[in-house]
């Protein structure tokens, strides 16, 4: 019942969040950091049993009469999940200190506590069509949080967003439907539910419709047009989970489909796969290359994850076991890193209101706690060892020369260098530039964040330390990423 | 209780006869009206729940008056689609408890009046009623006219200026639908002798000349087509559904529609079990139809400011995926669109009545008027909100199952191209939606004084909320529906061979 239970507690969360509401903020904070962290336990205690081998199958309700809503625990799912559920705690911790002037808080916590759940389900779902229903529920649900601030460009982001995500969602739903069409309901499993006795042409439309689909919410290049805008509307701990999180489901959902729709096997034999390794490639580069000239942090640090999502999908398309073992490892590493940045990010804006890159001289001497924890997950994001970018860009890279494919190791650190570019100025900024004295004079010395908000911003960027340093201890990412990936290329 | 054999004839004579009263028992008082209507409303449906019980239990029954045999006496049948009054009754007590508070506030209507709003609403629900049981072909005609003249009524009924307008627009493509309806009756009675569906399907069969029947068939299609206000003869629907009392366009919208879909059923059953004719050209029509309906319907709601008018283009829209399935032709696509005949009108009803509420606390009816009402009205726009989202078709609300099964159903069919029009129609649709919920939630209002309005009446806050849970429920327990209706289409298609 753990999954179940992990999966549903957020909702209690949503109704707790009104309630407590009414009484006064504390509660609220209090409450629902209970069952945030709650829930977190919830999905790591359940990170064990999965190394041991047992998987959680657990069949929630008959939807019609041949499907059920079913739940099913395996690595992937439980790494995803418990990378979730700890990067939504940290946000929701720092949201407290953040949104604490801003308006609509109900609404705010209520579809921030929504989506955690929903995400969860995503983690845990058990056949194509929970994992539709938990997907589309989440994608659709974030959209009062991408407009939460009720500006002009948060209205217009918003509705780039709700176009993009619905149109990858309907092609997700035309691909489950027709795989259902094709080979009745079966359970989301290693080895797939399709094969090759099936027509081709009927299978290469389910592979394209899926990856497109996914494409969208993973911000695969051309289908990346939402992530820039979308992320500096939408309120900066928000930003985080949406970095962190929910553009990383598009990339589970890739993974998903492609080792346990298709089967390795399969995918080898349509030929699909080396395409899109091309589009990844490309997204990779590109959109680092857009990184260079953004000034809005938050809108760079959007590219900079249009990026590294490229990665993902890279390590997808190589079809090779290390470089699986890479992009499941990636998404965890990524999704603290970029939180932290975009914790960071907000608060720039929250206590200095530094927007853009080109304010931002000199930011360390006042807030030199944010600055540190953003020049360590900017190194991290570069790919300098020890940290947990290099764990997944190492296993990435082995696995390039696995499949002998050396062209792609030039994407490869490439992207790492043009992170090295895109990030690396700021850093240099905010410590060795002076500021104009005006800005100086106008926030004053000390802009230092509340310990509410710094808390969860460091912690998250000592995991970007910790997923380095530990990162072969059993129960780490790498573990279970490997127990997923073998099980794919048995 | 369930076996009592006299439940059908009630479940008819019921509502009619309550109709015809109405106005003899609010003589002495207008305000008896109301509960009149709801007591009839209330025993018609505890008649209808014991016959879906029963046919959910036994299938198909029969009920004949006076003991006669058909083909010589007239037959009442009650088979799984017959089901479909267990909505018309649900939301027509809805309604009625809807308009307790709804047709006081109607300041164009003389109060002395109100009692005949109620006897045309049972009027139109009996009507309706006998529609979907009958087993005769005249008294399908003959139920058809009871429900579409109290239509037409109660269109006007609200009074305003364009509503005259609007029910002669409805008067004059319903009375065509209604000549086409008469005449291919006539010619089927002409060519067979008989007006008893099962028996006219099996002489239909042994016919040496197809053509007749082939000519009554297209115009009992049209006929119901224009009923259910297909593209292109959904002209008339728009100005309707909109300009109706908000509980009356529920009706209309959620039920009314519905008895074109189910004319087209009854029709598909006659001709499917006589075999003389391939219905092929007629399904891919429909299918054409349907798609066009679908994302027609769906273009012209985006561009709509008033809220009412654009849910009506919605329905036109939903009634093109009802229509597309049926035209398919296969197992899944029937059970789905059959599905949705219910599911729709729970969630067409929900939004109809959450957007009266809204109306009627601000007098305001049009997107940009009702900008931040979500503040001051939360319940009745997380209402409008699920039916939203539910008619959109989000997984897993009740309007989730019809896109998933008919989509199959494109599949099954080898057309792939009309499940990708379905899913992606449905995208038109949600973008209107969107606008409506920007409009209610996240836009600063133009009118300052709607933060102040209170939130809708008990009497008309409840059953928006009714309604809107069965939205959610009806599509996480979709299986009961979903099975009820398996044997229906398995049967309706089994004459085809699959």
């Amino acid at each position: 019942m753990v999954p179940v239970a992990a999966v549903f507690l957020p909702l209690v969360g949503v109704v707790a969040g009104l309630v407590l509401g009414r009484i006064s903020g504390r509660a609220r904070a209090w409450g629902l950091g209970a069952i945030c962290a709650a829930t977190a336990a919830l999905t790591i205690a359940l990170i064990p049993g999965v190394l041991d081998g047992s998987v959680y199958e657990i069949y929630l309700l008959r939807l019609t009469p041949v499907i059920w809503i079913h739940l099913r625990v395996d690595a992937m799912g439980a790494l995803f999940a418990a990378t979730a559920a700890l990067l939504w705690l940290l946000a929701l911790v720092y949201s407290v200190g953040y949104m604490a002037n801003e308006h609509r808080l109900g609404r705010y916590y209520a579809f921030f506590m929504l989506c955690l759940s929903w995400t969860l389900g995503v983690a845990y779902a058990g056949n194509l069509l929970t994992f539709l229903i938990f997907y589309e529920l989440f994608s659709i649900l974030t959209y009062p949080l991408v407009v939460h601030e009720e500006t002009p460009e948060a209205m217009a982001a918003g509705t780039k967003y709700i176009i993009y995500i619905l149109m990858g969602g309907s092609l997700v739903l035309l691909g489950v439907v027709f795989t259902f069409f094709l080979a009745g309901e079966q359970t989301l499993a290693a080895g797939g539910i399709l094969n090759a006795t099936m027509d081709r042409t009927s299978l290469l439309v389910i592979f394209w419709c899926f990856i497109v689909g996914f494409g969208v919410k993973a911000a695969l290049v051309p289908m990346h047009g939402w992530v820039p805008d979308a992320h500096p509307a939408a309120p900066a701990p928000f930003s985080a989970v949406l970095s962190g999180v929910m553009v990383a489901a598009g990339s589970f959902g890739i993974m998903r489909v492609a080792f346990q729709v298709f089967g390795v096997e399969l995918l080898a034999e349509l030929g699909v796969m080396p395409v899109l390794a091309g589009i990844a490639a490309f997204t990779v580069v590109f959109a680092a290359i857009l990184a260079v000239g953004q000034d809005n942090i938050k809108r760079r640090l959007a590219y900079s994850t249009i990026s590294q999502m490229g990665y993902v999908a890279l390590g997808v398309g190589l079809l090779g076991a290390e470089a699986t073992i890479g992009a499941l490892v990636h998404v965890t590493n990524h999704a603290f890193m970029k939180g932290t940045l975009f914790l960071c990010a907000g608060l720039l804006i929250k206590r200095a209101g530094i927007h853009n890159v080109s304010e931002i001289a000199g930011a360390a001497k006042r807030m030199p706690v944010t600055m540190a924890a953003f020049a360590l997950a900017t190194l991290g994001m570069i790919g300098t060892p020890p940290l947990s970018g290099f764990i997944s860009k190492w296993y990435l890279g082995l696995g390039i020369l696995d499949v002998d494919q050396p062209l792609y190791l030039a994407v490869l650190l490439g992207g790492a260098l043009l992170a090295a570019i895109y990030l690396l100025p700021i850093v240099y900024a905010a410590y060795f530039k002076t500021p104009p004295t005006i800005a100086a004079e106008d926030t004053g010395e000390g802009a230092e964040a509340p310990a509410s908000m710094l808390v969860p911003t460091v912690i998250a960027s000592t995991l970007t330390l910790v997923l380095g340093l530990a990162a072969t201890v059993p129960g780490f990412p790498y573990s279970l990423a490997r127990m997923a990936t073998e099980a794919f290329f048995r | 209780m369930a076996a009592w054999p006299h439940w059908l004839p009630l479940v008819v004579l019921a509502p009619l006869l309550g109709a015809v009263f109405t106005p003899v028992v609010s003589l002495r008082s207008r305000h008896v009206a109301p509960w009149w209507a709801l007591a009839v409303m209330s025993a018609t449906s505890v008649a209808a729940l014991f016959l879906v019980l029963r046919v959910a239990s036994e299938g198909p029954f029969s009920y004949l008056p006076g003991g006669w045999q058909p083909p010589y006496g007239i037959e009442l049948r009650f088979d799984e689609f017959s089901a479909v009054i267990s909505v018309i009754c649900l939301i027509g007590w809805l309604a009625v408890l809807y308009s307790l508070r709804y047709t006081e506030w109607l300041r164009e209507v003389p109060k002395q009046r109100i009692p005949y709003y109620y006897a045309l609403l049972l009027l139109n629900l009996g009507g309706m009623i006998g529609f979907v049981v009958t087993g005769d072909l005249f008294n399908l005609f003959v139920f058809l006219e009871i429900l579409s003249l109290s239509a037409y009524a109660l269109v006007a009924f609200s009074g305003e200026h364009i509503a005259e307008m609007a029910a002669f627009k409805y008067l004059l493509m319903g009375a065509i639908s209604s000549l086409l309806v008469l005449f291919s009756v006539g010619i089927i009675f002409g060519i067979t002798g008989s007006l008893n569906m099962a028996d006219v399907a099996t002489r239909i069969g042994q016919l040496d000349s197809a053509a007749p029947a082939a000519l009554a068939l297209a115009m009992l299609a049209i006929g119901f087509m224009v009923k259910a206000a297909v593209f292109p003869v959904h002209i008339w629907l728009p100005d309707a559904h909109a300009i109706a009392p908000s509980p009356i366009s529920a009706v209309l919208s959620g039920l009314v529609v519905k008895v074109g879909i189910i004319g087209l059923i009854r029709v598909y059953q006659i001709y499917y079990a006589a075999g003389v004719l391939d219905l092929h050209t007629l399904n891919q029509v429909l299918v054409w139809l349907g798609a066009i309906s679908i994302v027609m319907g769906a273009f012209f709601a985006i561009f709509q400011d008033d809220i009412k008018l654009m849910l009506a283009y919605s329905t036109i829209s939903n009634v093109g995926y009802i229509v597309m399935g049926l035209g398919l032709s296969t197992n899944f696509s029937v059970i789905g669109g059959s599905v949705h005949v219910f599911n729709h009108a729970l969630i067409k009803a929900t939004l109809f009545l959450a957007a009266g509420a809204l109306i009627y606390r601000t007098g305001y009816r049009t997107l940009t008027d009702l900008r931040g009402i979500g503040r001051s009205m939360p319940l009745t726009c997380i209402a409008i909100s699920i039916g939203a989202i539910s008619i959109v078709g989000i997984p897993p609300t009740a309007g989730f199952l019809c896109k998933w099964y008919i989509a199959l159903g494109a599949f099954e069919a080898d057309q792939p191209f009309f499940g990708f029009a379905l899913i992606f129609g449905a995208l038109f649709i949600f973008i209107y939606y969107i606008r409506m919920v920007n409009a209610f939630y996240f836009q600063a209002p133009v009118h300052p004084e709607i933060l102040e309005v209170a939130e809708a009446p008990l009497s008309m806050l409840a059953p928006t909320l009714l309604l809107a849970s069965l939205c959610l429920i009806m599509g996480i327990l979709g299986r009961i529906p979903l099975a009820f209706i398996e044997p229906a289409a398995a049967r309706l298609l089994a004459p085809l061979g699959g």
